[in-house]
């Protein structure tokens, strides 16, 4: 390491040595500590800058632009077939259980429209049953 | 065995060609950040940087599936995209007249010192804005991103010796511009 080279080093990169070149990093390290005045001066002259420099904060993403970033990714495809099988399946089984209620209610009122012929019996036998079954007859022969 | 080392977004990237939804959220949360310090810092305008880093997401997305290591690392691509779309939109700025420079703040007219800080902070992006844009490029890659010489010197497409150069007359521009703003104090 020579001298023009670290003062070049510092020059481009900084008082940072983590910022220097790899491959020369251990050198350039090796140098300032046995020329510390030379160096120190260098050093806190680029220092000052890098301080400026670091004071330069972006803020985070906002949630939104995240939301707009993932929502513009692809989704898995199979993942999606899958719950295209689900909701059919659920709309076959809503479907199902339609037609069996369906099908129960029209079996219910076939069987209750039977019972008017039984109705009119109960209510012929109990109009000709009741108190007023001879009265009426007997109006009727007037 | 190969002596290139492993690129350290090789299987995340992978994942996120399979659309492994847990893959593009640790994606996003790994390079969003970084993808919008760059643009902001290239553009100097926040909501040009949140465009940009949508459009490298979008080709992200696209080209995730197909992507194969080796041929270059995830990070260096993903920048120059986004390096190409800046550019893109610095040419627009450029064509058009209208556009202001950035703000500069008056540190004389603030009252305390987080609103002097601030001044600095504005006073710093009007620094960075104003100065050539490979020199922007070659400190933004190093200092803000802390790429390597050699990552950077390759993503810049020059040698290590020019993109040296582009960083030391970056710093004394900048330098310049510390020492006239009337913020430097003790900085050089």
């Amino acid at each position: 390491m020579t001298p023009e080279r670290f003062h070049q080093i510092v020059a481009a990169y900084g008082a940072d040595a983590r910022r220097w070149p790899e491959r020369e990093r251990e050198d350039a390290q090796a140098w300032a500590r046995e020329h510390r005045s030379e160096a120190d001066a260098a050093l806190n002259d680029a220092a000052g800058l890098d301080a400026w420099l670091a004071s330069d904060q972006i803020e985070p993403p906002s949630l939104e632009l995240q939301r707009r970033v993932i929502d513009a990714a692809p989704s898995r495809r199979p993942a999606a077939r899958r719950r295209w099988w689900w909701s059919g399946a659920a709309v076959a089984g809503v479907g199902l259980l339609g037609g069996m209620a369906g099908a129960f209610a029209v079996s219910f009122f076939m069987l209750t429209e039977s019972p008017p012929p039984i109705m009119h019996d109960v209510h012929e036998s109990s109009y000709l049953t009741s108190s007023f079954g001879g009265t009426t007859a007997d109006w009727s022969g007037e | 065995m190969s002596d290139v080392p492993p690129d350290p977004d090789g299987e995340l990237i992978a994942r996120v060609g399979r659309e492994e939804p847990g893959a593009i959220r640790s994606l996003v949360a790994r390079k969003l950040p970084r993808l919008l310090a760059l643009a902001t810092r290239m553009l100097g305008d926040r909501m040009e940087a949140e465009d940009v880093a949508q459009e490298v997401f979008v080709r992200i997305w696209k080209q995730a599936a197909r992507w194969r290591e080796g041929e270059a690392k995830f990070d260096t691509w993903m920048h120059r995209v986004a390096l190409n779309l800046c550019y893109d939109r610095l040419r627009g700025q450029r064509e058009d007249p209208s556009d202001d420079p950035p703000d500069s703040i008056d540190p004389a007219a603030l009252p305390d010192a987080r609103l002097e800080a601030r001044a600095s902070e504005a006073h710093l992006r009007a620094a960075l804005a104003a100065l050539p844009s490979r020199q922007r490029e070659a400190l933004v890659l190093t200092y803000y991103q802390e790429m390597s010489n050699v990552d950077a010197a390759a993503l810049m497409g020059v040698s290590v010796d020019a993109l040296e150069s582009l960083l030391t007359r970056a710093r004394r521009n900048l330098r310049a511009q510390l020492a006239g703003s009337g913020l430097s104090k003790d900085k050089s």
